[in-house]
């Protein structure tokens, strides 16, 4: 199985993100900000990164910077998730090094949907 | 059927049958609460007070305007974007480069047939725009049919929510060729400048949408009672242009073979029509011999 690290401040969304992935056969860790998934991610680098934008400590665009410095930090397919859908910030994050962008709200299909996309699940 | 619904089952059963004669659609008997949300909408659209008014119109009055706006709110379907992204590659990667070969100067033409709310037809027109970039001289239209519905005059618009665009759109294919509008993102002129749509009974002769070079009719099939299913193949072969291709899902098993066309290796979905027609040799008429009486007792051999 496949480890997901779903960073977002809110309870809520790592629950709801968490239980989706699992229908989708993947473990999930969590993090509550950008910092805290920056540690994870040196101590075991996931797979898959899910990561909200707005987050207290560190933002995830922040993270996602950092994160691809790291070592083997290219490995993990990173995807946002965010209510931000303005498309230059959209833009920010491709360049940042995410390799897809879900916007909030979303439900299990676009979940899915956004996997296959980046070659983690069959389509 | 629940007794939550509110249509009779015989009313349900008539709704089947209609829909088997009108569209050639087998509805299955577990669509009942989906009927009754499609059509209690429409309903409501068209000024009923309740779904079992217009459906006692319907039936009574025999309205065939009434009858297609019912079959079109049955059969629409719930499409994604890229809904077979094998298939989009396929276009995008072999058909395109195919028929470019053949002739760099060409003007496509390319038909979605049942193109429900134009996310494929759409998806076709980005695969073409990736394709395109320095090819000055090569031009592609696409055509999407369907049943007059919503869901047709949502493609007109081009305009989508953001569930929509993120089934099956990759992000930097949405800020490539999308712009947002408010909430909902629409499609840029650059993409649906080559894409037209037009309302179409889909069991009716296609001669008049004129002659095409990729026909996709992707994912329907299964739904479609037999007789059906050969009358819609039969005619979408009809507008495939010689040495054009006629496309399937990627799941689709082709129901019958056609001495017109060929499957292009390693894809069973997609056929490729011959570079000239061939038409069945007739069939050799035998001398009238007159019938022999048969005699009991007599062997097959004796009689002939």
């Amino acid at each position: 199985m496949k480890n997901c690290l779903v960073v977002d401040n809110s309870k809520m969304i790592r629950r709801v993100a968490g239980r989706i992935l699992s229908e989708l056969k993947f473990n999930t860790d969590e993090a509550e900000n950008g910092q805290e998934a920056l540690s994870q991610c040196r101590t075991k680098m996931p797979d898959v990164v899910l990561v909200d934008w707005n987050m207290p400590v560190m933002d995830g665009l922040t993270f996602v910077k950092a994160l691809r410095q790291e070592p083997n930090g290219q490995k993990p397919i990173v995807l946002f998730c965010t209510a931000e859908r303005d498309v230059v910030k959209i833009a920010q994050a491709l360049e940042a090094g995410a390799d897809e962008y879900i916007m909030k709200p979303f439900d299990s299909d676009i979940i899915a949907s956004k996997f296959q996309q980046a070659g983690l699940l069959a389509a | 059927m629940s007794n939550v619904l509110s249509l009779k089952t015989s009313y349900y059963e008539a709704l089947k049958r209609l829909t088997l004669e009108l569209a050639g659609v087998n509805l299955g008997d577990d669509h009942a609460f989906l009927v009754e949300t499609r059509l209690s909408a429409l309903a409501r659209q068209e000024g009923y007070q309740n779904l079992t008014q217009m459906i006692d119109d319907l039936f009574g009055q025999g309205q065939t305007r009434l009858a297609i706006r019912v079959v079109s709110a049955l059969l629409e379907r719930d499409t994604h974007f890229n809904p077979d992204p094998v298939g989009i590659e396929t276009f995008e990667t072999l058909l395109l480069p195919e028929l470019y070969k053949a002739n760099p100067l060409a003007k496509l033409r390319v038909l979605s047939f049942a193109c429900s709310s134009g996310q494929e037809p759409y998806s076709l027109s980005i695969a073409v725009d990736k394709f395109l970039k320095d090819k000055e001289n090569f031009s592609v239209e696409i055509l999407g049919v369907d049943y007059p519905s919503p869901a047709l005059s949502r493609a007109k618009e081009g305009k989508y929510t953001h569930f929509e665009v993120q089934r099956g759109l990759p992000i930097r294919d949405l800020i490539t060729y999308f712009d947002r509008a408010g909430e909902d993102w629409i499609v840029k002129p650059s993409i649906s400048q080559r894409v037209s749509f037009e309302e179409f009974h889909l069991l009716s002769k296609p001669d008049g949408l004129g002659q095409f070079d990729v026909v996709l009719f992707r994912n329907s099939l299964a739904h479609y009672s037999s007789p059906a299913r050969i009358r819609v193949i039969r005619s979408l072969a009809s507008v495939v242009k010689h040495e054009g291709y006629l496309m399937f899902g990627s799941e689709e098993k082709l129901p019958t073979t056609n001495h017109n066309f060929d499957i292009v290796p390693n894809r069973p979905n997609v056929l490729k029509k011959h570079a000239e027609e061939i038409i069945p040799p007739p069939e050799i008429e035998l001398p009238k011999a007159p019938p022999k009486e048969y005699q009991p007792g007599q062997s097959p051999a004796e009689r002939a």
